[in-house]
């Protein structure tokens, strides 16, 4: 797995790629709270994701969570047809705002 | 999925006693990886004997089990720890744990064999709890569920360590046709979006016929034909027929043995 | 069946044998065990699979801390009849005070941990079948098996451990008890005042005494957990099968204990 953090003026994005399973999910979740710690708004690229398991979910899950609570600003974008299949089956693409591409999401923002 | 051909598992030559008896008499069968192979057979036909010692629950007289590339009957303990926790198991009276919650029970696998937050598993144990239709259940003891709650919760249970082989025994035994259905609905959904191997041990027709990539008929501790539903469908065999139309088959009878039996000579 | 007419004595002597066989087979099978449950005890914390410490706590609560009221009960009601039972013998020679040690002595080394020790294997060897043997029942165990969780380690290693700490501080406890049992009933009948009384009994006995008797209540630890431990893992057919091997473990831990506590009186007072 790698995570790529790009620092925006309005907002982090975090590029999950690969495969995201038990063995790295902690360091994702880690880069999530970190950059919400910081106060800034997220945006998660899930557009390289190979797979990823519920543990990784349970991550984004987590963040999203404390974005709310924070009142910043949280979103997936790009996401693959592996992880989209994943989210479907606990109905959580009912409840994740997601966007196809950081373009839109700016679109929809502004 | 079917024409994937990677084996995920692969039986070869099994043979297995139960004390002097013989119960399955050289059992060969590969399930393809990403496929929902389904084990069917009347009661005594050995599809739960052939569970048991897929499930590594057995000790062979002889053949070759593997799994994910690995043959249980020969790796060491270590390699088969290692092996369990890419398998799931929905027994079929659930088998939870009574002095647990549904939540701890499903939560028993994370806390064993990984070190997550505690947050990561609790929300990882909700998420799978959401899938079976349990959600806000986690407080509850088993005892405190039905039947086929306690069965979904088992699910939950075998699948929140993502494994890649996932194992049903009679997963539709007794329940309502609705839950039933939604379970099937479950099933296919484990391997299209989780891409689980699956294997399904029922002696229900509909729902095997619902949600097989292949059947696998087994009689009397042998297989009889391994192939598609359609095929087995239109198969002649007449064990299969009378298996498939519920009718008992007229078996030859051996006067001499069948009086020495009932006089217990 | 080829032999059908067997003398009634072979008949006998055959159905010996195998129980013999069997019992021979199963102190095999509690050897196992009990390697086994050392195994995870030692070993397991170094390989990253630990026996579960609050398992072993609420365990230690069930067997020991809840058991303390009726282990005073019986141990004082013990200590009472000893007194009564020797005052009566001791007065054809005019030696009723020797009451004291005579008391002392047979609740350190016999009563405490024989009375402790059976009261246990009736009320938490017996629990201990039932409860694994219910689990064996649902499949329960073969779901921890599957789930990689090896059943001695999350059963039976917690279950040993919590007992190995919790029958000796009972004996203990008991010993007290039945001391103090004795100490009324001496005061009430021969007017012996309780300060005397515990004077004369700490003089009457030696650290070996006591130790004795801790020494047969590991023993009795280890009989009564894997005797209720291995009922349990073989039971077969229903809640019926759970029954008889409830039973099963009470009345045989109880016998091992008697004769292991013979045994261990013998060569102890050689």
């Amino acid at each position: 797995m790698n995570i790529i953090t790009q620092e925006g003026q309005m907002y982090t994005i975090i590029r999950l790629e690969g495969d995201i399973d038990l063995s790295c999910s902690p360091e994702a979740r880690k880069s999530i709270l970190d950059v919400l710690q910081a106060n800034k708004n997220l945006l998660i690229d899930l557009g390289k994701v190979s797979y990823i398991d519920s543990s990784g979910v349970a991550s984004l899950v987590e963040g999203y969570q404390t974005a709310k609570k924070k009142t910043l600003k949280f979103g997936l974008v790009g996401v693959s047809d592996a992880a989209m299949s994943v989210l479907k089956l606990a109905r959580l693409d009912k409840v994740f705002p997601i966007h196809d591409s950081v373009a839109e999401f700016e679109n929809e923002d502004a | 999925m079917t024409n994937n051909n990677s084996a995920a598992i692969e039986v070869v030559d099994l043979v297995t006693h139960y004390g002097p008896r013989e119960i399955l008499h050289g059992i060969n069968l590969t399930i393809n990886e990403g496929e929902i192979m389904i084990i069917m057979g009347g009661s005594g036909s050995g599809k739960s004997t052939l569970l048991r010692y897929l499930l590594g629950l057995g000790v062979p007289t002889s053949g070759s089990i593997n799994l994910l590339g690995k043959d249980i009957t020969k790796i060491s303990n270590t390699e088969m720890h290692q092996l369990r926790q890419n398998m799931g198991v929905a027994f079929q009276g659930g088998a939870l744990l009574s002095s647990m919650s549904i939540g701890e029970n499903v939560q028993l696998p994370l806390r064993e064999h990984t070190r997550l937050d505690e947050k990561t598993m609790e929300i990882m144990a909700r998420m799978k709890l959401e899938v079976v239709n349990l959600g806000g259940f986690e407080k509850l003891m088993p005892a405190e569920l039905s039947g086929g709650m306690i069965k979904r919760a088992a699910v939950a249970r075998a699948i929140v360590m993502d494994p890649k082989l996932m194992f049903f025994d009679e997963p539709s035994a007794g329940l309502d046709p609705v839950v039933s259905a939604e379970l099937d609905e479950l099933i296919l959904n484990l391997r299209d979006a989780m891409k689980m191997t699956i294997v399904v041990v029922t002696h229900e027709l509909e729902s095997a016929f619902k949600i097989a990539d292949r059947i696998t008929v087994l009689d009397q501790g042998n297989i009889l034909m391994t192939d598609t539903v359609e095929n087995i469908k239109n198969s002649d065999n007449e064990r299969i027929q009378s298996l498939l139309n519920r009718r008992p088959s007229n078996e030859e009878v051996k006067a001499d043995e069948y009086l020495n039996r009932l006089t217990g000579m | 069946m080829p032999e059908t007419a067997t003398h009634p004595l072979t008949n006998s002597l055959e159905l010996l044998g195998r129980s013999t066989v069997k019992l021979i087979e199963e102190a095999g099978y509690y050897s196992a065990l009990l390697a086994e449950s050392l195994f995870w005890i030692l070993v397991g914390p170094f390989i990253k699979r630990p026996v579960r410490i609050p398992s072993i706590f609420s365990q230690m609560m069930t067997m020991g801390i809840a058991a303390c009221p009726i282990v005073f009960v019986l141990s004082f009601s013990i200590g009472v009849m000893l007194a009564i039972q020797m005052i009566y013998n001791l007065k054809t020679f005019g030696a009723e005070s020797q009451v004291v040690v005579g008391v002392a002595l047979s609740v350190t080394r016999e009563f405490g941990p024989l009375i402790t020790g059976i009261l246990i294997a009736g009320r938490t060897g017996s629990s201990l079948a039932a409860k694994i043997g219910t689990m064996q029942v649902n499949q329960e165990i073969d779901a921890l098996r599957v789930m990689g969780i090896n059943p001695v380690r999350y059963l039976v290693a917690p279950s040993l451990f919590a007992m190995m700490i919790m029958l000796p501080v009972l004996t203990f406890f008991s010993d007290m008890a039945a001391l103090l049992g004795g100490a009324v009933y001496t005061s009430i009948e021969i007017g012996l005042s309780f300060d005397a009384y515990a004077d004369r009994t700490l003089s009457a006995l030696a650290v070996v005494d006591v130790m004795q008797g801790i020494f047969k209540s590991l023993i009795f630890a280890l009989i009564i957990t894997l005797v209720g431990v291995s009922n349990g893992f073989s039971v077969t057919g229903g809640a019926e099968g759970v029954g008889k091997a409830t039973t099963r473990s009470v009345v045989l831990s109880i016998s091992y204990i008697v004769i292991a506590d013979m045994i261990f009186t013998y060569f102890l007072n050689l």
